[in-house]
């Protein structure tokens, strides 16, 4: 522990995103999927919190609520201390510049029909009173900041390449001065070539403008290479959350484990010795999570308990945080 | 003819006072609606009825008909006969005084010249005049002097009264047509949509197939006439709708041909914003009875006519037809199908009342046993089914008629009504444009006839009975040889009726000729041959407030718009 | 675009001669005889020669140069002279001439245009403004009770055709209550405000009719749209970047939303010509609908001919504008 404890500048208790479920001819509600249920974690100024886990356990939605791009069922999530989830309309919009998501897929996330310059000077003119030239110029900043030659402003959308649109998405998020990101598998989409350059961008944008970053990603390696701290997500909860190289040296929770065995090992005579955990079976439905352990119908560890009643969120230490069981015994 | 010339000026003063109150133009507006839009105001270019109507308000013939198919004078002051010299004694010419003082809606004087150019106008050969008809057998039309008009005809013409008579042949303006002879005349559309004329009204706007809208003659002869100051003759739409514009939400003051179910029709006149008026000319709904054998094992030879040979195995048989007739209850097909514009009829000619015939009234009440006595008596006798035979021949009859719900039913109710006297009727209906449609490749035509019995409406247009009398002549029989064109519909052929034809072609005095059409018209009607089921009247419905309305069915219905005016 | 305008105007010449020479074809190989409706009074042989004086005795390849050179060279000649004044030879050329009227199958169509536009037109003005904002509540907020009725009045516009729902209004407004007229008077003027209500009142029971059909077709095409966007990750960006609620919807989604439902409403166009034929049949608006159905019923091939020549024309023409429209709308066509 450092003697001055970084500062908290995202705090989420207790997040909830549930969707309802209708069907029939009245389309009555019949159940409800719990995408996000019950999520507590905070994100330090200038850290960048990897959250990972498989497609569907809840991550996207996780940072969606967060930035009240949804509205959460239940829960708190305070920016700078400030509670977010009550606030509504027009209040809402005055807190949007402080936080922006870059999307996982930057074809669809632009608007075809707007230019690269009004798609990045739209939140501009949205939020700031600025003159026709100093607009232009903020543009123009933008643009050499993620690497976009300028003369491309008047262009549209389709007649960039993934990576160079992925750079406008960007730029537009930057736009207003954003202190935390919410960063939705931006690299997902790409070529693995432009993979690369596009996180050293995300690096580079966080160091000059001191940005805090949510990453989301189901690449273990990448969210190595770029997080502070990891959280892994499984079926709308976190199981374990912890610094970078605590979790993937010793991860404590056996999804986790499961998950890192997963990872291709660049070592040929690593990967041999390695013992790797094959996970059986699909990700149960989210509308309809096992009772207990929302793992136990995966581990390969499960244990009587953990299909009766649900383990505790518990700090093993050093930041480690995991909620399981077996870690309970010990 | 002077004490007559003065007698008629007395008559029309006292008209004139009679209606000394109205001014013209007084009365405002009058809004006609025919469902069907003229597309133009020369009739001569268009035969329909909507045409010829729509310019009979502009232009006029020497003569017309009034409601109860007498001819009456019109542009001239008598009408020519034998007896005051106006029509020659070998019959062979007619000449028509005009009346002095008219002049056309341009201000120039109407004189015998424009009636020369009429008739040269409409028989010019490449105009294509449709109502060149009533021009046949004229050979030369004279202009005497400006007021006198000569008509020379080739043979004896009994019946002079057909060139430049009813709406359908008017006089227009040669000043106006004479560019506009032969070829020419449909590139005239100005003359065309705008004639001028001689009559109440003025075209100011002519929309083809929309609306016309005229205004009143400043020029017309009478200088009180018409009440109305200007017209608004609308067209489109479809009967029902014109009649409710008239009887349900008053929207206009006439509404022209309302051919829709009696019992909508009577629903809608229940309002009482306006009166339903039905005037009865020729028109007759009638059974043919086939006089040859249509049997379909004859081949070529199929209802073809052969002197006698070929006849229709029990048709031919007067008892039959008559016990036919005599099982029908025409009072019954009147109240289904026809309401008031339906009356029950035992004549094939109708009317005018001096050509129609008393003596077969009998058949206007049903009568059942009367009908089986006369099929007993003639050996029919009813077989193990019911159904009448006689050495082997069976009484079934295939009853055709064209595809409409009117005669539909009434083909149901005869067969119904037969089937009580021991007559099986097969019912057939053919779609009416190929039922009328004339083609001789078609053997579903009514001109080929092939079946036992056959339903339609004929009639004659005009109210000489004349030609539609020489329908029945031998000679008119349509068979393979004539393309199977002819009037005969039933092969009907009576040399003593063919006489009575010809007689009826040289004799000039009408009461003669009244007799001479009664008893052809009985001849037709012993022969049963023809059995009338329904007299058909044309229907119309007017505003209550609208006066003198003259509801005709023997020229245009608006043959005496002068004279209407708005009751207050 | 100017060379993709041109090329395809330059293709749209021989695919309108080809569609003239089929329309002439097929009318002439429909039966059909113009003195057909005359009363059974008309002999035969002046139905012959009314036959006749109409050309019809010329065999079929003549009659139809004749009617090319009247439609391509004599009207479009006779137009210019009309509108410059000038005399271009000596003025004296066969126009296309229409059977029943014997008058110029162009003036009657010009004649007509006006009541034919004001009311079509105008129901197609009418239901593009009720569709658009219907479509776009429905789709915003979809499964509303909102957009419960919206889809309970679209399926009865549908559903229910025009000579029913016509009848209805008339029975209610005109016969019942009395407030609207049932006949269309084509010879009204508007010169003043009451009389320009007087119009109005005249034209809103068809302009209604017909908005009710085509307000049904575009605000379903319009909910469909607007949900395929509303879907769209750019309008999540565009709430991202805090954008108010009305301009994520209005200027993101609406816009984009539009780009079908416009090439729709374009295409739609050439129909606003062609009248309502049965509508105007009802209300007596007797517009080019009204004058096609006389037409065919009457066979007067010159003028159905015209008519039908025309409406070819106008799709063609159409067609092109919806596609350049495309191409003007999104960015990402390009026609090179």
């Amino acid at each position: 522990m450092l003697d001055e404890a970084p500062k908290i500048l995202v705090s989420v208790r207790g997040l909830k995103m549930h969707f309802a479920i209708h069907k029939g001819l009245l389309r009555r509600q019949v159940g409800t999927v719990k995408a996000v249920d019950d999520v507590s974690f905070d994100i330090y100024e200038g850290e960048t919190l990897g959250l990972v886990g498989e497609s569907g356990c809840g991550k996207s939605t996780a940072g969606r609520s967060i930035l009240r791009l949804y509205d959460p069922t239940d829960g708190v999530v305070e920016l700078e201390g400030q509670d977010i989830v009550p606030v509504t309309g027009e209040r809402l919009r005055d807190l949007r510049p402080a936080m922006q998501m870059i999307f996982q897929d930057p074809q669809a996330c632009l608007n075809p029909r707007m230019t690269v310059g009004s798609i990045i000077a739209e939140p501009l003119d949205e939020h700031l009173k600025l003159s026709r030239t100093e607009r232009r110029n903020r543009v123009n900043e933008l643009m050499d900041a993620v690497g976009l030659n300028r003369d491309f402003a008047n262009r549209y959308p389709h007649e960039f390449s993934g990576g160079q649109r992925q750079r406008i998405g960007i730029a537009r998020a930057l736009a207003l001065n954003p202190k935390f990101i919410v960063c939705d598998e931006p690299i997902a989409a790409l070529d693995v070539s432009i993979q690369a350059q596009v996180v050293n961008l995300l690096e580079d944008l966080q160091r000059k403008f001191g940005l805090t970053y949510l990453f989301i990603s189901h690449d273990l390696s990448m969210v190595r290479h770029l997080a502070t701290r990891v959280a892994v997500m499984y079926l709308g909860k976190i199981v374990e959350l912890a610094p970078r190289d605590a979790l993937y040296s010793a991860p404590m929770h056996p999804y986790t484990q499961a998950l890192l065995s997963a990872v291709p090992d660049p070592d040929p005579n690593a990967a041999e010795r390695k013992e790797r955990i094959i996970l059986e079976g699909d990700v149960p439905s989210p509308a309809n999570p096992p009772e207990g352990c929302n793992f136990c119908t995966r581990c390969a560890q499960v244990m009587d308990i953990c299909r009766k009643i649900e383990p505790e969120w518990r700090d093993h230490g050093n930041g480690h945080y995991a909620a399981c069981h077996r870690l309970g015994e010990a | 003819m002077r004490v007559k010339h003065l007698l008629s000026g007395a008559c029309a003063a006292a008209m004139l006072a009679g209606a000394a109150y109205a001014e013209r133009g007084a009365d405002g507006q009058l809004n006609i609606i025919y469902w069907q839009a003229p597309s133009t105001m020369n009739p001569y270019l268009s035969g329909g009825t909507k045409e010829v109507e729509a310019a009979s308000m502009v232009v006029e013939p020497l003569a017309s008909y009034d409601e109860n198919g007498n001819i009456v004078p019109r542009l001239v002051d008598e009408l020519p006969t034998v007896d005051n010299g106006g029509v020659s004694a070998d019959l062979k010419s007619i000449i028509w005084v005009l009346k002095e003082g008219i002049l056309w809606s341009d201000g120039s004087p109407l004189t015998a010249a424009d009636a020369v150019f009429t008739w040269e106008y409409c028989t010019h050969p490449e105009g294509g005049c449709a109502q060149s008809s009533y021009f046949d057998g004229v050979t030369s039309v004279e202009a005497v002097d400006d007021r006198t008009i000569k008509i020379n005809f080739a043979d004896p013409k009994p019946y002079p009264y057909t060139a430049l008579v009813g709406a359908e042949s008017p006089i227009i303006q040669k000043a106006q047509f004479q560019d506009c002879m032969g070829a020419k005349a449909p590139e005239c559309t100005d003359q065309n949509f705008g004639p001028i004329g001689t009559g109440p009204f003025v075209v100011t706007e002519f929309k083809a197939n929309d609306v016309i809208s005229l205004e009143a003659n400043s020029n017309y002869r009478d200088a009180n006439k018409p009440a109305f100051g200007s017209v608004l003759f609308k067209g489109g739409g479809d009967a029902a709708a014109a009649a409710r514009s008239v009887l349900e939400t008053s929207e206009f003051d006439y509404a022209w041909n309302l051919q829709i179910e009696p019992e909508v029709l009577t629903q809608m006149e229940a309002q009482g914003k306006g009166k339903v008026v039905v005037s009865f000319q020729t028109s007759v709904e009638r059974l043919h009875l086939n006089q040859t054998n249509p049997d379909p094992s004859l081949g070529d030879m199929r209802a073809v006519y052969a002197e006698g040979e070929n006849a229709h195995p029990f048709l031919t048989d007067p008892a039959v037809g008559k016990a036919m007739s005599m099982a029908i209850d025409r009072d019954i097909l009147v109240e289904a199908g026809y309401g008031k514009t339906g009356q029950v009829t035992c004549n094939v000619l109708p009317a005018p009342e001096i050509y129609a015939s008393t003596a077969n009234d009998a058949c206007k009440t049903q009568d059942i046993e009367g009908a089986k006595a006369v099929l007993d008596a003639a050996g029919w006798v009813p077989g193990s089914d019911g159904v009448r035979e006689k050495d082997g021949v069976r009484l079934s009859v295939l009853y055709q008629t064209s595809t409409n719900s009117v005669r539909q039913g009434t083909q149901a109710l005869v067969k119904q009504m037969w089937a009580e006297i021991g007559i099986e009727a097969e019912l057939r209906n053919i779609d009416a444009s190929v039922f009328f449609g004339g083609d001789p490749s078609s053997p579903d035509t009514f001109q080929k006839f092939y079946a036992d019995v056959e339903m339609y409406t004929n009639n004659f247009s005009g109210a000489d009975p004349e030609a539609y009398m020489a329908n029945w002549r031998c000679s008119e029989i349509p068979t393979p040889d004539t393309q199977w064109q002819g009037s005969n519909i039933q092969r009907f052929c009576n040399p003593a009726y063919d006489a009575l034809v010809d007689e009826m072609s040289q004799t000039a005095d009408l009461n003669e000729r009244g007799r001479l059409a009664k008893e052809m018209n009985d001849m037709l009607m012993e022969s049963y041959s023809i059995i009338p089921l329904v007299h058909r009247g044309g229907t119309s419905a007017h505003a209550n407030s609208l006066g003198g309305v003259k509801m005709t069915d023997w020229d245009s219905e608006l043959w005496n718009i002068a004279d209407w005016h708005r009751i207050k | 675009m100017l060379n993709y305008t041109i090329r395809r105007l330059m293709f749209a010449i021989p695919t309108l001669f080809v569609i003239s020479f089929i329309i002439f074809a097929i009318l002439d190989l429909s039966p059909g005889d113009p003195t057909g409706n005359l009363p059974l009074t008309i002999p035969p042989d002046v139905r012959e020669k009314i036959r006749e004086s109409l050309g019809l005795g010329q065999p079929f390849p003549i009659r139809y140069l004749k009617w090319c050179q009247q439609f391509f060279v004599n009207e479009p000649l006779n137009l210019i002279e009309n509108w410059t004044g000038w005399t271009i030879g000596d003025g004296e050329r066969l126009r296309v001439t229409s059977w029943s009227t014997r008058s110029p199958v162009v003036d009657l169509i010009a004649e007509r245009m006006p009541q034919t536009l004001w009311v079509v037109g105008m129901s197609y003005v009418v239901a593009i403004l009720i569709a658009i904002p219907i479509g776009v509540i429905s789709a915003y907020r979809q499964y509303s009770l909102f957009d419960q009725i919206g889809t309970f009045v679209s399926m009865v516009g549908f559903s229910v055709p025009t000579f029913f729902t016509g009848l209805i209004l008339i029975v209610v407004f005109s016969v019942n209550l009395g407030w609207l007229p049932s006949v269309y008077d084509t010879t009204h003027k508007v010169t003043d405000w009451s009389s320009f209500w007087v119009q109005v009142r005249q034209m809103a029971m068809p302009t209604m009719v017909l908005a009710l059909a085509t307000t049904a077709q575009l605000s379903r095409f319009m909910r469909a749209s607007m949900l395929d966007n509303l879907n769209q990750d750019y309008v999540r960006t565009a709430r991202a970047k805090g954008l108010r609620e009305r301009s994520v919807v209005l200027i993101h989604v609406l816009r984009n939303s539009m780009i079908p439902v416009v090439t729709v409403i374009a295409l739609g166009v050439p129909a606003i010509f062609g009248g309502a034929i049965i509508t105007e049949q009802i209300f007596k608006v007797n517009g080019l609908g009204a004058l096609l159905i006389i037409g065919i019923q009457g066979a007067d091939i010159p003028l159905v001919q015209t008519l039908t020549f025309l409406f070819a024309v106008l799709i063609v023409f159409f067609n092109l504008i919806a596609d350049l429209l495309y191409g003007i709308l999104d960015p990402r066509i390009r026609y090179d």
